[in-house]
């Protein structure tokens, strides 16, 4: 092409003679090595999909201070029960009630002890015969002597007096049933000894930071074991929807024709469905079979299903059942659309099986949809939970989800608004920030979709 | 348009039966019968069971709901006011009527301020007013029915005492406003969002540029021209909104203490009530489907482009 040119062209003229006239002479250039010509290449990479969408993911400022919430919300509710003393469903007998920061009388009488000796040190957790140890035994130090008083034992009105800011010490003559006595055997140290394995060191008094319910369970506590369930219950929910409906929206949209017709107008029929009173029926129809089922089976299956409850189980069915369908349509009109793209022609031309366009072409292709709609089915799901919660028909007590724990607040609303307003704020925490992040994931995977 | 209206009436009507027959057999098994109760021995439960035909067998049962149905006969209700017409119970107590009224001012409130919100958005796009919204719609889709409800209730009711904590039939004006607030919270929110989402879209069309080309002031454009072109997703939104909002709702009439209809479905499912389970899932479900039906229409006389075909999706 290039002597084809050349021979036409009127302005030949010799490289060597131009370059004499610049001064450069041919015989000091020599061709470039294999390993000069690697270096010539330019070194970038590729930027990936995930990497762009990542990227673009963290310019979103909005999105990812929602996303920080929502860790420390997943914090909250994940790790904070290992950080209080107290356990969703224990009732804990005489802190019926309390405000937010308030102490049962037990406790009060303990933080005031606290106060007063030179130091508070051991608490046992299981009876000891061998040291003679009772739980519930507290141990303290004043002026030199080791105490001990139960406060689970029946306790008389007048154990510790405090007098004048003085802490004084009833005999224990004057105790009923002897519940404070000197104490001489226990000798604590920092080194743990037989005896000591059975105690632990006593904790200050921990406040109830929301109170505690009529039950006497700490609302902290529940709050947080509630956050998790509804979390956890949004996720699964949202997993069975996504799995449900793009198996089912795949299919019709691959298939087309008469599979498709059929298919859709089954969607159409449940969108038809007015699915708040078929979800209650549904719920009130599954819980007692579960229930039955779970009794009578003994299949690892059954058993995990079982801690879960029925009420859970019989969310997720409903789910399975009812709430898959936005899900199949989207994904079906996601493959009709990626179907009649050129490189699905191509690759059909160039004799790839169909295995081989669903996993290389479609798949990634559509990847991102289902993200954004998963994500965004979560909060949804922790809505419809906390909704059916609400009506008393999800999760049973002592279990507790955000929803049940503001219905078991309703009756007291007027004394105790916190004890909705608290999981109710967590609840809309959780919904808002996950939106916020659906968002952002939708803005950065589908860059196009932005508004 | 007459015979795609014929053809949507004709699958609804399949829809219906369809509908129907679930609810039938999802009710039927729900463990005990509506008759048992601590007192009632076998022989009282058979004699009601024959009395009320619950002794015939399941398909016959649906048969005569359907058959009885048609005729308009809702049947008459087996437990909670045992013997007394569904048809009344619904109608003529001021159940349907009390959630209506509710329903309606709701869903009047949820189009008069959130359309506006939305429009509004749009037009500042970008300047504080935008951001001050966007911030109050995104916490506003965020906050459940129940949450918002309760919190009313204290401060304005309890609290503050300025409105009536009961509202009972509603027959004070002041009975209305935290209901309907409640009822129609989320969905000022959402129309707004969707409004302003479906009016950015709209404003970066060709026949924008032109009417700006022309001239036509800013206002002027978004009302004459954006608005009418983004109310599409607006009325899709509606139409089943309204279906299920004049039903009642729960979760707002359980805490104001309103006699609706809401509240009554739900205690006729744990009481087991067929026959006003059955009739108040009917009454939804033509609701539903009329509206839906209703919507489509309205899409047509919004968009004259959009072509009513039953065929394609």
């Amino acid at each position: 092409m290039k002597q084809a040119f050349s021979k036409f062209s009127p302005f030949q003229v010799d490289p060597e003679k131009v370059w004499a006239d610049y001064g450069i002479n041919s015989s000091d250039f020599a061709p470039a090595t294999d390993a000069e010509k690697e270096n010539m290449v330019e070194v970038r990479k590729s930027v990936s999909y995930w990497r762009d969408a990542a990227r673009r993911f963290k310019k979103n400022t909005v999105s990812m201070v929602a996303l920080g919430i929502f860790i420390i919300v997943l914090l909250f509710a994940f790790l904070g029960p290992s950080l209080i003393p107290y356990d969703y469903a224990n009732q804990y007998r005489s802190s019926q009630k309390l405000g937010p920061f308030e102490y049962s009388r037990k406790e009060a009488l303990v933080k005031s002890i606290e106060d007063q000796v030179d130091c508070m040190f051991a608490t046992a957790l299981q009876p000891g015969s061998a040291t003679g140890i009772d739980p519930g035994d507290y141990y303290f130090k004043y002026k030199g002597d080791t105490y001990c008083f139960n406060l689970e034992k029946r306790l008389g009105e007048a154990v510790i007096i405090l007098k004048d800011g003085e802490l004084s010490i009833v005999r224990e003559t004057h105790i009923h049933n002897g519940e404070i006595k000197r104490s001489t055997p226990l000798e604590f140290t920092n080194e743990i000894t037989d005896g000591a394995k059975q105690l632990k060191v006593a904790t200050k008094v921990f406040p109830h930071m929301v109170g505690t319910d009529s039950q006497g369970r700490d609302i902290l506590a529940r709050t947080m074991y509630g956050a998790r369930v509804s979390i956890v219950i949004g996720i699964v929910a949202a997993l069975i929807v996504l799995i449900i409906g793009s198996i089912y929206g795949a299919i019709s949209g691959l298939c087309g024709g008469v599979v498709d017709f059929v298919m859709m107008r089954i969607v159409e029929l449940i969108y038809s469905v007015p699915e708040v009173l078929i979800v209650l029926l549904l719920q009130v129809v599954l819980k007692d079979p579960l229930q039955k089922w779970f009794d009578s089976s003994h299949t690892w299956f059954a058993n995990a299903l079982s801690t879960l409850g029925a009420g859970i189980v019989s969310i997720f069915i409903t789910f399975a059942v009812l709430y898959w369908v936005t899900m199949a349509r989207i994904v079906r009109g996601q493959v009709l659309m990626l179907k009649k793209q050129e490189y699905v022609t191509a690759a059909t031309a160039l004799g790839a099986s169909n295995g081989r366009i669903i996993r290389r072409h479609l798949l990634p292709n559509c990847v991102g949809q289902l993200v954004i709609t998963t994500c965004l089915q979560i909060p949804s799901a922790i809505f419809l939970e906390s909704f059916l919660s609400f009506l008393g028909l999800g999760v049973s007590a002592p279990m507790a989800s955000l929803g049940s724990l503001c219905s078991d607040a309703l009756g007291t609303i007027t004394i105790f608004p916190y004890r909705l307003l608290f999981p109710g704020a967590i609840l809309t925490i959780i919904v808002l920030t996950l939106n916020l992040v659906g968002d952002g994931l939708r803005d950065a995977l589908d860059p196009r979709l932005k508004k | 348009m007459l015979v795609y209206i014929a053809k949507r009436l004709a699958a609804a009507v399949a829809t219906l039966l369809l509908i129907m027959t679930i609810t039938f057999f999802l009710m039927n098994t729900i463990p005990g019968s509506p008759f048992l109760t601590e007192k009632s021995t076998p022989q009282q439960i058979e004699l009601a069971n024959q009395k009320y035909g619950l002794d015939k067998p399941l398909i016959v049962q649906l048969k005569n709901y359907i058959v009885n149905y048609c005729k308009g006969d809702l049947g008459v209700s087996l437990k909670m006011q045992e013997g007394t017409p569904v048809k009344d119970i619904l109608f003529k107590q001021g159940k349907f009527e009390l959630s209506m009224r509710l329903g309606l001012l709701a869903v009047l409130v949820a189009v008069v301020l959130g359309i506006p919100l939305g429009c509004l958005a749009a037009y500042k796009r970008g300047t504080w007013v935008d951001g001050l919204l966007r911030v109050l719609t995104t916490v506003g889709v965020a906050i459940p029915t129940f949450v918002l409800a309760a919190t009313l209730l204290i401060y304005l009711g309890v609290k503050a005492q300025l409105l009536p904590v009961l509202s009972g039939s509603l027959t004070d004006w002041k009975a209305y406003i935290m209901p309907v607030i409640s009822l129609s919270f989320y969905d000022v929110c959402y129309i707004a969002k969707l409004t302003r989402t479906s009016m950015l879209d709209a404003i970066n069309q060709d026949y924008i540029r032109t009417a700006k080309a022309k001239g036509v002031r800013n206002k002027w454009i978004v009302l004459k021209h954006a608005l009418r072109n983004s109310l599409i997703p607006v009325v899709t939104f509606l139409g089943p909104l309204i279906a299920f909002i004049i039903t009642g709702s729960f979760v707002v009439e359980t805490t104001f203490s309103i006699p609706g209809l809401g509240k009554y479905f739900v205690e006729s499912v744990i009481n087991r009530d067929y026959t006003i389970i059955m009739a108040t899932t009917v009454v939804v479900s033509i609701l539903v489907i009329v509206m839906n039906l209703v919507v489509d229409i309205v899409y047509k006389i919004i968009d004259p482009r959009i072509t009513l075909s039953s065929s394609d999706e």
